[in-house]
Parts: C-alpha cells; structure tokens; sequence
C-alpha cells in the first residue's frame, strides 16, 4: 500500500470525526466566548461536584459487588436453572432507568429521593454491565490456575478468591467505568430522585435559567469526569486482554449446590430481575391495558410510533455505514492520528443527551443561515431531519463504531494479505473475507442503534420537524402531566423494544454447543458491549 | 457472497436509502404558508383547545402546532432565526414571554381591541405580548384536617407546626421560580430568603407536579401544599369529592401571587395580521369563557373573585437568575 493511500484514507477519517465531534470540542469555547458566564451560577459547581463523587462512589462500589457476586456465582456454582439465570441477570440492561425510577417512586420506598436512593436504583440497574464483563472473564480463566491454587493447600472458595478475582479484577473494573459513564450521562434518574449531579445542574441552568453558555460551561466540566474515566476504562481493557491471552485449557468445573444453597441461588437472582424488569413491566402492561380500554391513547399515538420506527430504521442504516467508513479508514491508514481521530469521533455517547442536544444545535444553526445566505434554502438544517441525524450520529456513533470495530478486530490482517496475495482485489477481500466475518457484529451495531433512536429524548425534542412527534415524546408529555396510563404503552413499546439485543444475544450464544465455547462466545459478546458501551 | 453480489447489494442499498432520505427531508421540510398559522405552544393541550379550532373553522387559517418546553421552543426559534416558520408563540408563564421579548423575539402589535381586552398589567406597554389567561399561585389545604383559616398566607406555610406537612413541586418548575422572583422584586432578597428558609425549615416533600402535591395532600401524605388553583378543579372534575380546598393566600396583604400565560406575535412570522388575528379572537369574551370553562383558568379581562397580587413581569424578570440561585442555596430540590 503506498504511502499516498495510506494518507488518504488518514484524511477520510480526520474528517468524518472532525463532522462528529465538532459540536463537542467546541464545547470548551464557551469559556471563550463567555468567561464569566458560569459566575452567575457558582454555587452549583461545587454541589454538582459533590453530588457527582458520592455518586461515583456509591454505584461504583454497589455495580462492582452485586455484579461480580452475580457472576461468580454463575461461573463457579452449578444449580437447577442455571442456565436460565444466567441470562434472565442480563435483562435489566434492558429496562430504561428512568422508567424504573418511575415505578419505584409509585412504591413510596421510604428515602428514595436521595443519593443513597439513586444509587441503589443505578446499581440494580446496572449492575448487568460489571456482570457480564466479569462473567466472561470467569469463564475464560484456566481451571489449571485454580487447580494449581488447591494443589497448595487452598480451598476451592479461597482458591477463586485469591487467584480467579484478581485475574478478573481488569474486566471487572471495566464493566465499572462503563457502569459510571451509563449512571453520569443519565438524567432521568437523577431529576426524578433529586439528586444534584452536573447533568441536573445542567438542565436547572440551561432549562430554567435559559443560560446556554452556562451550562456548556458546566458539561464541559461534566465532560472532563467521563474522559477521565474513559481513560481508565481503555487502561483496565488493556490489560483485560493480556490476561485472556493468557488463560489456556479447560474452564474451572462448577461447584454443584445442594438444598437451601441451591434454592437460593436460584430464588435470590428471580427476585432480583422480577423486582427490577418484571415488575415494573407488569404495571406497564396493567396501565397499557387501562389507556386502551378507556381511550385515554396518546394523541397521535400511530403517527408517533410511525415515526419512531422510521427514525429508527433509517438511523440503523445511517450511522453503522459511517462507522465502518471510519473503522475501515483507521484500520487502513495504519496511523496514530487516525487511530486517535476514531477514538475521538465516538465521545458523544458518554454524555447526557441534552449537552449533544444543544451542542449540535447551536452550530447546525449557524451554518444553516450561512447556507442559507447563499442558496436561500431556508430551515435546511434543523428544519427537516437532516439535523435530527446528525445529532443522532453524534450520540450513537460510539456504539455502532464499537461492533463494527470489534468484529474488525477480530480478523487479523494476515488474513487480508493472504487473500491479497491469493489475486483478490480490496472489493475482493471486503465482499468474501470482511462482510462474512462481520455480519453479527454489523447486525449487533444496527440493532443498538435502533433500540437507542427509539428511547432517544432531548435531541429528538429539540431536532424534530414540525409534526415530529415520537414515542419517547408522548411518554415524556403524558408523563409530564401525571398521566401514568397514557404514557404506558408507548413507554411498553420501548421496553419491549430494547429486550431486542438483549435477546439476540441470548439466541447467539446459545448456538454454540461446548461450554468452552460459549464462554468465548460470551467474552467476544461482553468485549463487544463493552467497546460499544465505550 | 459474490463480489457482483456485494456491488449490486451497495449500490441498490445505497440508491434506496438516498431515496427515502430525500422522501423524508421533502415531507418534513414543509414551510408555512401565508394561509397557515404555526403555532409555537407551551400549553399542555396544545392543538386540542377548543378557541384555536374554532378560529381555524371560522376563518378558514390552517393552525399547525408545535408543542415542547418553553426552553426548547426557545433554543430553537434562536437557531431557526430569520426563518422560523412559525407565527405566534404560547407560553404558560410570564418570564418565558419576558425572555422571549428580551432575545428580541416577538413583534409589537398594535391593536386597539387588544388594549381594551387585556388589563394593562397583563400586557407588555409596547405590545410584544399580551396575557391569555391567569392562574393563581396559592396554598391548598386538606379539607378533613386543615381548618379554613389554619393558614391564609404564604409567609404562614413556614409556621413550624407545619413541619412535615407541608407539599411542595420540584424548585425546576417554572411557576415556582417566577413565584420567587415575583417576592424578590416586592418584598426584597432578605425577607424572602427568611420565607424560603422557614419553608425548607418544615422538610417539604418535593413531588413532580402540581397534581402531584393534589393528589398528596388527598392520600394524607401532607397537609397542606403550594399549586396552580385550576388543578384543583381537573382534580374535582373526576371526584366531586375531592377532599383539598383552595386558600387565597394573602388577602389581607398585597394579595394571591398571579401568572398569566400569554402569546405574542413573532418578529420574523410572514403572517403578522393573522397572527394578530388570532390573538384578538382568543381575547374575546366569549372564547375567554372557553378556557375557563374547559381548563379553569382565569379570564384576563375580568379576573378574579379574590384580591389578586398585581403583576409586574418586567421586575420579576430581571430576579429570574437571583431566584433560581436563592432556591438552590436554601436547598429547594
């Protein structure tokens, strides 16, 4: 490959992450533009600080043992039903936090409104992220470890404690930060609870005090925690991969549990998913079927699903072709810039969807009038769904960058020579080396995507064209004027919705017949939704 | 897969996706025409109100509405500028028309059938915008255990008996911060700081929404609470019983604390006359009557039966920042 090409493709990639992540880097300049405008709302800083440490704290801490206690239970005890449960703890993913919330709040849990109280709604919510990183990671481990372990005079339960949980440790703590970043872009959780993070002091001054450069002042600030903590992640998931090169052999063989210990490891687990995604679902169903039965539908509730699912569809076209565009341009360029720009172009995820929102709005519509100055075509931006992707783009390209990149990963460039060397051309080698390597991850990248679009408010909110309505709108409208009935199907249609990757996963890993395999399976998933929740 | 295969599935992919890309931009990119009013609406029922479909009927205007927050609606007629397609903007409290007008927004009308309709302080003196209906700001108190004249102030919602009963909605509601910047323009930053203090002093339980604090107050969850009177009457529409009676607060003082919602015309709106059109006909008396009739609300021409606390939106706009601030440092969520 000349090293013309190689640049181009550099180039192709600087500027398809220069597009996605200028609204973002440009957040910083409104300390620029306006360096007193944060003055005004000092006494936010600090709380907001505050607020956001404790909270950091507390999930980290309550995501890390309930997730790795979850696994390890899973990875080293064998039960009746562990199958079952093994994947019913993944499902939680599934269940949007603020639509728990909501039900928690009608169950008039004595202290709810508090830190303490958004953490335990954030770590039962989750928790699948640390659970699922670390359940691969348990499986992957050699048994020869654990074995050499007892062969020094350690029991089984000690063996795990001191050799199985330190090699998990890197994937554990990835499944944490992944955790924090989900608990720090959140902002239904902590409206509905109270609790004064950056993302609440945000909305209070933008929303409320309409005070624009304020408040990307503050999600600049907001901004700097979950890059801090991406860093982390990325060094964590270094070393992650280094011990799973490591771990050779047969996995470690199960403990069987008997009785009483058996009964609970079965029964602890049901009732933790029926409080959290059962539960909450069965209200939904009973208010879904009480708005159906008294006709108290959301106004235009066809058109909003209707356009819901055409957003959706078109976006899981959109935004998983840009990303390989951009995995291919990196991988291609063989370059550190490129490298950092793809890295650089996937930051929106990390951040509460109301900083994207207006983050994509303010410069949308500054290039809209310059357009417009020349060609006179009006509201060409944010007038039609052109800026609606966009910001989708912005948001969600992290995710499908994630499977696209990780299933890349996963075909080593040999394998790209050999077929080069074997006469095959570049199309060659993408039509019957690439696509059928990637076809799952592809499929993963759309379906997140997908689900994101449909549950995605503040940008939507802000973006849509006239008539735009969408199902997380009416459930934010029927919501907002207590109409709990009202808002549960389209809220149901969500849920069900997002139980799709979910799902899907499940089937995939399920395919593979030998144990050893599904735990490869498991790990290649969980390293998958890791880079894709990063 | 075959490489012809790959193409063809690219191309053809590629050519259907730019198709209904282009299908999608065209049929959202619809302008508003000199025959249709669009309307920018923080109102709750925006597009189902009976006064704007009767206008529509009798004129034979199309009304297309947008509805969202007051924030949203805000951010986006700034970046739609020049080319906003819409003609009036609704909200359901003072400071947003304050802001709107501010940011420079909304055209001065000139109506002499507005300026007899609308009170003068429910209208901005140059016409920017005028006040469509009032809702009162006042104390609701439990009809089973809070006697009439228990509490009759707001000052009195801070009286250490009711400690633990008192309701309250979250301090991000814009009723609540404009209340607050109301008394601070009035009654000055320390003596409404004391309230505010006196009132956190009680640990109120801060609930979603208005119907919330209703609905509170009704379960025995507390005593008394701070609303908007008309969701009293939504609440009494579904049980006539509904065990929550409405104090007018300050009577024997300045009088119960007032914000109106109100609409002006939009200064890059390609409508104005029937802009101005469908504000004159949402003053009449006889739609007026409507919103009462429908919503609760209180006319603007002929408001209330109690002694209502004048408005002055220009001073209590200015305290917006400072109320906002006031309510974070006393510790109302």
């Amino acid at each position: 490959m000349s090293a013309g090409r190689a640049d181009a493709f550099a180039l192709v990639t600087l500027a398809l992450a220069a597009l996605v992540a200028a609204p973002l880097i440009g957040l910083p300049l409104s300390f620029l533009f306006a360096p007193g405008g944060l003055a005004e709302f000092a006494g936010f800083v600090p709380e907001a600080a505050l607020a956001t440490l404790l909270l950091v704290l507390g999930v980290g801490a309550g995501t890390l043992v309930l997730g790795t206690a979850l696994a390890a239970l899973v990875s080293f005890c064998d039960f009746p039903g562990r199958g079952w449960i093994e994947w019913a703890l993944v499902l939680p993913l599934a269940m949007p936090g603020y639509v728990f919330t909501l039900f928690a709040l009608g169950l008039d849990v004595p202290g709810i409104r508090s830190t303490l109280g958004a953490v335990c709604v954030f770590t039962l919510v989750l928790y699948p992220y640390v659970y699922l990183l670390a359940r691969a990671a348990f499986l992957a481990q050699s048994r020869t470890l654990i074995e050499a372990a007892r062969g020094l005079g350690l029991s089984h339960r000690r063996a795990i404690a001191r050799v199985g949980l330190p090699l998990a440790w890197p994937a554990i703590l990835g499944g944490v930060a992944l955790a924090l970043m989900e608990a720090l872009a959140d902002f239904g959780t902590v409206n509905l609870l109270g609790v004064r993070t950056f993302t609440d002091a945000i909305y209070r001054v933008w929303f409320i005090a309409f005070d624009r450069d304020a408040a990307m002042q503050l999600a600049t600030l907001l901004v700097s925690v979950t890059l801090t903590l991406l860093v982390l992640e990325r060094l964590a998931r270094g070393r992650a991969r280094h011990t799973q090169l490591a771990a050779r052999g047969d996995v470690v063989p199960p403990v069987r549990l008997r009785g009483l210990a058996a009964a609970g490891a079965l029964i602890g687990p049901l009732l933790l998913v029926g409080f959290v995604v059962g539960a909450p679902l069965a209200q939904l169903v009973v208010w879904a079927a009480e708005s159906v039965s008294e006709g108290l539908l959301a106004p235009e509730f066809a058109t909003a699903t209707r356009n819901s699912v055409l957003l959706a569809l078109m976006s899981a076209v959109l935004v998983p072709t840009l990303a390989v565009v951009l995995a291919y341009g990196v991988r291609a360029s063989r370059s550190r810039v490129a490298g950092v720009a793809g890295r650089t172009a996937t930051i929106g995820y990390g951040l509460p969807g109301s900083v994207v929102a207006v983050a994509v709005i303010v410069p949308l519509g500054w290039l809209e009038r310059r357009i417009d100055g020349l060609a006179g075509t009006g509201l060409l931006l944010t007038g039609t769904v052109i800026g609606l992707f966009y910001a989708y783009l912005v948001r969600f390209l992290a995710l499908a960058w994630g499977a696209v990149e990780a299933s890349l990963a996963r075909i080593p460039s040999s394998l790209d020579e050999a077929a080069r060397g074997l006469g095959s051309d570049r199309l060659d080698v993408l039509a019957r080396v690439h696509v059928p390597l990637m076809r799952t991850g592809l499929a993963t990248a759309a379906l997140l995507v997908f689900v994101e679009v449909m549950k995605e408010l503040p940008a939507t909110l802000l973006l849509r064209p006239l008539g735009g309505d969408t199902l997380a709108i009416a459930v934010w409208q029927a919501t907002s004027e207590s109409l709990f009935e009202t808002a549960a199907l389209p809220a149901l249609l969500i849920v069900l919705v997002g139980l799709l990757p979910v799902a899907l996963m499940i089937r995939l890993s399920g395919r593979r017949g030998a144990e050893l395999e599904a735990a490869q399976a498991a790990g290649a998933w969980a390293e998958e939704y890791e880079a894709v929740r990063a | 897969m075959s490489r012809r295969r790959l193409l063809a599935l690219l191309v053809g992919g590629a050519a259907l996706f730019a198709a209904a890309f282009a299908a999608v931009v065209i049929a959202t990119s619809g302008s508003s025409s000199s025959d249709e009013l669009v309307v920018y609406s923080a109102r709750s029922h925006y597009g189902e109100e009976e006064p704007f479909e009767r206008f529509a009927a009798d004129t034979g205007t199309d009304i297309t509405y947008h509805g969202g927050t007051a924030s949203e609606l805000y951010e986006r007629l700034q970046s739609e500028g020049g080319n906003t397609p819409a003609d009036v903007l609704i909200t359901v409290d003072a400071a947003n028309l304050w802001r709107a007008k501010e940011a420079g927004m909304l055209a001065p009308v000139s109506s002499p059938a507005l300026d007899a309709a609308v009170p003068e302080d429910l209208r901005e003196p140059d016409g920017a915008w005028y006040g469509l209906t009032l809702r009162a700001r006042t104390i609701m108190r439990s009809a089973e255990r809070v006697g009439p004249d228990e509490v009759t102030t707001y000052e009195g919602l801070g009286d250490p008996r009711w400690k633990g009963r008192l309701c309250l909605r979250r301090s991000t509601s814009e009723y609540n911060v404009s209340f607050v910047a109301d008394r601070l323009a009035k009654d000055g930053p320390a003596v409404t700081e004391r309230m505010l203090r006196r009132w956190m002093a009680n640990d109120p339980e801060i609930l979603e929404s208005d119907t919330e604090v209703l609905d509170a107050i009704a379960d025995g969850d507390c005593d008394v609470g701070l609303t908007n009177h008309y969701y009293l009457e939504r609440e009494r529409e579904e049980d006539p019983d509904f065990p929550v009676e409405v104090v007018w607060a300050d009577q024997e003082g300045r009088g119960t604390h007032v914000n109106l919602s109100g609409l002006g015309v939009l200064r890059d709106s390609d409508s104005p006359a029937e802009a101005r059109q469908l504000i004159e006909f949402l003053v009449t008396p006889e739609q007026q009557s409507v919103f009462q009739e429908n919503n609760h609300e209180f006319q603007v021409a002929e408001c209330c039966d109690f002694k209502r606390d004048p408005i002055d939106v220009d001073a209590a706009g200015a305290r917006l920042d400072e109320a906002i601030n006031l309510m974070d440092e006393v510790g109302w969520d």
